[in-house]
């Protein structure tokens, strides 16, 4: 076995990058075994142990993922009737258990029977997080899928806005939900560019110095580029205002001498690194792969058909502008 | 069983011994406590109302009391009459005197109505109602009670075309009884001269509430702008303190946490004896309504989940108490404690309601706020609130009926049918079902229109221009089979207003949509389009059966006598579209 440099355990050199949170974030690892093992009890210690709101957001969202992790999740609801993790992990997976069955295609390619049980998961969902938000309205994890269950049942702009309004009353920096109202106040969900830059950029101007906010405005330009066509889409990126405007946004945020990386740390420089990299802008590019090394998020890059390949060509071309 | 209720009674005033005087008025009930000032108040109220009526009969409490009141319409004095679900008020202020003749000449039109008036109070009465706006809570009881009962608010009072001179009379004579009354005077006796004479009859309770939700909670859809949560609750102390504390809650969260709402309240409002209706209501402006969805619904699951601050209760609590620090409390509590009285509601004195108020506790709220969930019915603008845990409100009747089929001239995919039971509008999204024997009424046309609505609400219009075969055969077997009781016969209507195939029936949703100028010149120049469009297009089919059957085709030219098709096609289609478009 052998270390790389981007320090990932037991990765072979030259395989890279790793997009597994459970290979770029090790720390995750207890909390899998755990859910494998259906061992609530210590699943509920892994998240005590959390330090901040948004690894909460973070560890719910990867649980989620895990099947069949809800027969646990039922039985721990059941028996912890006043905890709002279980129900808040439970009402993420329903989620995901009705997105598995949307997909992730355009509304028109999904047939009537599959959103009306998407919807039924998402209704589920919604009420257990109802339910939640009654009793603990400063739990920010359950909120962060709320705003999931109301774009997915669409429920509007105005009433997603106030849940994102709800949870910044009592966190009003928690990435995790700025990423998902973002996606909501963009037009292939009933928003607008204006709103969607317009959040991302009141949202960063308003965090502290080395808050992940920031990759809010390179997700809203990578959102602007995917929904742009053939050359438009390379133009939009190489364009001096997008540029100037992740440089702004990547300086106050991952580039901050303030930053402290947490676990959204990887796709935030992932949204930098691959939206600078869309535009040619590789010097740009480069800090942010040098930050990743062989560690790679998911989102943003699973918005290019083959991220593997593209995450090792954009890094090649960052590198060699040294 | 009468001797009981006495005893009840009885027991009950005794709670207000000290601070509210009783005795009887030519056998009615009276209350009367003084109060300071030269001027005396009183109310007559009466156990009949509303919900007492049919739809078919509908407004005849309403007529009652406007004749009653008819003779007296010219003086100065302030008097009013109020006809509300489960009670009639006449209520009076003035000079002692003018207090005992006001009451004195109701109580005689009472006993002799001036019937010669009927017809021109019935169409006082329609024109009143096509004046009175309807409230944004309006539909609300016909979903939850159907078309009777308590339901019946929600309606227009159909009584007022074809009540008679006998059925009013009736009504006056049964229901505006000495037996079914109670008086109250703010006075320290009952002054001399009072002749309240009315017939014997007996105290008729408050109808018992008809159930047209299947499942609660439920949602319906309702106009932009406004959302409205109803529920019925048990009457207590509690309750009402709910309401209070719902109310406060709403504008706390919609209108100043939020800023979606302007006006956000909620009113607790005694139903009959023991239940009470809980309204709460908020408006939102139409960008912001799901919003106010949404923190409706929130606001509702945080006081179900009993997180509700003691400082919210104690200021509602210290709201009411208030209430006793006006002088002449006992004078200005007679109108409540009458009513009570009169739907048999306890009575509580002052040192009651207090201690009951002291002990109300945020559990107490919880356990309110739980009950009116699940009892709840919700309107909502726009998308549904079955995300919420809300059931939609029944859409269709559970089943249809057999009998002769009359398609639509309109929509291939209704029908009609008459029956032996009942008729059904057979429709793609199901059946709408009126029975004879539950129709609340039929309303008749001369040129043999028929409506009819069932006890739950559902409403079936049997428009013979509108269905095939419907003859005047059928239009009698119709008429022969719905109860007598249930008819209701409306004047002839202006030719204009009888609806025909292709257009909407007037006075129905929304008026056709006139095409301007500018859509005809769309038009004309669609046609054009569509017209060159054809001729080019059958051009290139006689040039490639032609070709087909050369010698040696010259496919080149067929393809590119096709390609100038395309752009011509799609000109058509841009035009057509375009005037669609616009409309919206």
């Amino acid at each position: 076995m052998s270390r790389t440099t981007s320090g990932i355990p037991g990765a072979v050199p030259g395989t890279g990058p790793f997009f597994d949170p459970y290979d770029t974030l090790p720390e995750l690892l207890p909390l899998r075994t755990a859910a494998r093992a259906g061992d609530w009890a210590a699943v509920r210690a892994y998240f005590a142990a959390l330090d901040s709101p948004e690894q909460v957001s973070f560890a719910v969202g990867l649980l989620a993922e895990e099947d069949g992790v809800e027969t646990m999740l039922e039985r721990a609801a059941a028996e912890h009737p006043a905890d709002p993790l279980p129900r808040t992990l439970l009402a993420d997976r329903y989620v995901r258990i009705g997105w598995a069955i949307r997909s992730d295609l355009r509304a028109e390619h999904v047939s009537q029977d599959q959103f009306a049980r998407f919807h039924a998961w998402l209704r589920r969902a919604e009420q257990l997080l109802i339910e939640v938000c009654a009793q603990a309205p400063w739990y920010a994890p359950a909120w962060t899928v709320r705003l999931i269950t109301a774009r997915g049942l669409q429920l509007g702009q105005a009433e997603a806005r106030r849940r994102y309004d709800r949870l910044s009353a009592h966190h009003p920096h928690h990435y995790p939900a700025q990423t998902q109202l973002l996606q909501q106040l963009c037009p292939k969900w009933g928003g607008s560019w204006d709103a969607a830059h317009g959040f991302a950029r009141e949202a960063t101007t308003a965090a502290p110095d080395g808050a992940h906010t920031g990759a809010l405005v390179a997700l809203a330009h990578l959102e602007r580029w995917l929904d742009l066509d053939g050359p438009e889409a390379g133009a939009y990126m190489r364009g001096v205002p997008v540029r100037d405007d992740l440089r702004f946004a990547a300086q106050v945020s991952v580039l901050h001498p303030d930053h402290r990386p947490g676990w959204h740390w990887i796709g935030a420089h992932s949204a930098f690194a691959m939206a600078f990299s869309l535009g040619g802008h590789f010097s740009d590019a480069r800090r942010h792969f040098e930050a990743l090394g062989d560690r790679a998020s998911d989102f943003p890059w699973s918005y290019l058909s083959d991220p593997k390949a593209a995450f090792v060509k954009y890094r090649k071309s960052a590198l060699a502008t040294i | 069983m009468s001797t009981e209720t006495n005893q009840t009674r009885a027991s009950g005033l005794d709670a207000l011994a000290g601070l509210v005087s009783h005795t009887t008025t030519q056998g009615i009930p009276t209350l009367y406590a003084p109060a300071q000032g030269g001027e005396i108040t009183a109310g007559l109220f009466f156990r009949v109302g509303r919900a007492d009526e049919t739809l078919a009969t509908s407004g005849i409490t309403h007529l009652v009391e406007h004749l009653a009141l008819h003779r007296l319409g010219l003086t100065d004095l302030h008097h009013n009459g109020t006809t509300a679900n489960a009670y009639t008020l006449f209520h009076v202020t003035g000079s002692e005197a003018e207090v005992v003749a006001h009451l004195n000449a109701v109580c005689a039109a009472l006993r002799d109505l001036p019937l010669e008036r009927l017809e021109t109070e019935k169409e006082i009465l329609r024109t009143e109602a096509a004046g009175r706006g309807q409230g944004a809570n309006s539909q609300m009881p016909l979903w939850r009670y159907g078309a009777q009962g308590y339901g019946l608010s929600s309606y227009r009072e159909l009584g007022t075309w074809s009540l008679t001179a006998d059925q009013v009379r009736h009504w006056a004579r049964t229901r505006f009884t000495r037996d079914n009354a109670v008086l109250w005077i703010t006075s320290g006796h009952v002054p001399a001269g009072l002749d309240l004479t009315l017939p014997a009859g007996t105290r008729v309770p408050a109808p018992a509430a008809t159930g047209a939700l299947p499942v609660t909670p439920a949602y319906i859809h309702g106009d932009d702008g406004h959302v409205v949560f109803t529920s019925v609750l048990p009457r207590t102390t509690a309750a009402s303190v709910f309401a209070d504390v719902l109310g406060r809650a709403l504008f706390q969260d919609l209108r100043q946490e939020g800023g979606y709402s302007y006006t956000a309240e909620a009113d607790y409002s005694p139903r009959d004896a023991d239940f009470a209706t809980l309204t709460a209501y908020a408006d939102a402006l139409p960008q912001k309504q799901d919003a106010v969805v949404g923190g409706f619904v929130d606001t509702l699951a945080r006081l179900r989940a009993g997180r509700i601050e003691q400082a919210e209760l104690d200021a509602v609590r210290g709201k009411i108490l208030k209430m006793y620090d006006v002088p002449d409390l006992a004078a200005a509590a007679l109108p409540s404690y009458a009513l009570s009285l009169l739907l048999g509601h306890r009575l509580l004195s002052p040192d009651q309601h207090r201690a009951e108020l002291e002990a109300v506790t945020v559990d107490d709220l919880r356990e309110v706020a739980r009950q009116a969930w699940d009892a709840g019915l919700l309107q909502v603008p726009g998308r549904g609130a079955d995300w919420a845990g809300f059931t939609l409100a029944p859409q269709y009747s559970a089943d249809a009926v057999t009998g002769t089929r009359h398609p639509s001239l309109e929509d291939e995919r209704v029908t009609l049918v008459i029956g032996a039971e009942g008729v059904s509008l057979l429709t793609p999204g199901g059946p709408v079902t009126v029975r004879y024997d539950a129709c609340a009424a039929m309303s008749v046309r001369p040129d043999g229109a028929r409506s009819l609505t069932g006890h739950d609400g559902f409403c079936v219009s049997v428009e013979p221009t509108l269905y095939r075969g419907v003859t005047p055969d059928r239009i009698a077997a119709l008429d022969a089979a719905v109860p007598p009781g249930a008819v209701v016969r409306l004047p002839a209507r202006d030719p204009e207003d009888i609806p025909r195939p292709g257009q909407r029936p007037a006075g129905g949703a929304r008026p056709a949509r006139t095409r301007g100028a500018a859509g005809w010149a769309w038009q004309i120049g669609f046609w054009a389009c569509a017209a060159l469009t054809a001729l080019w297009g059958l051009l290139c089919v006689l040039v490639t059966v032609d070709e087909a059957g050369a010698a040696r085709p010259e496919w080149d030219a067929v393809t590119g006598i096709w390609a100038l098709e395309l752009p011509l096609l799609f000109v058509s289609w841009k035009l057509l579209r375009e005037p669609r478009r616009r409309s919206r």
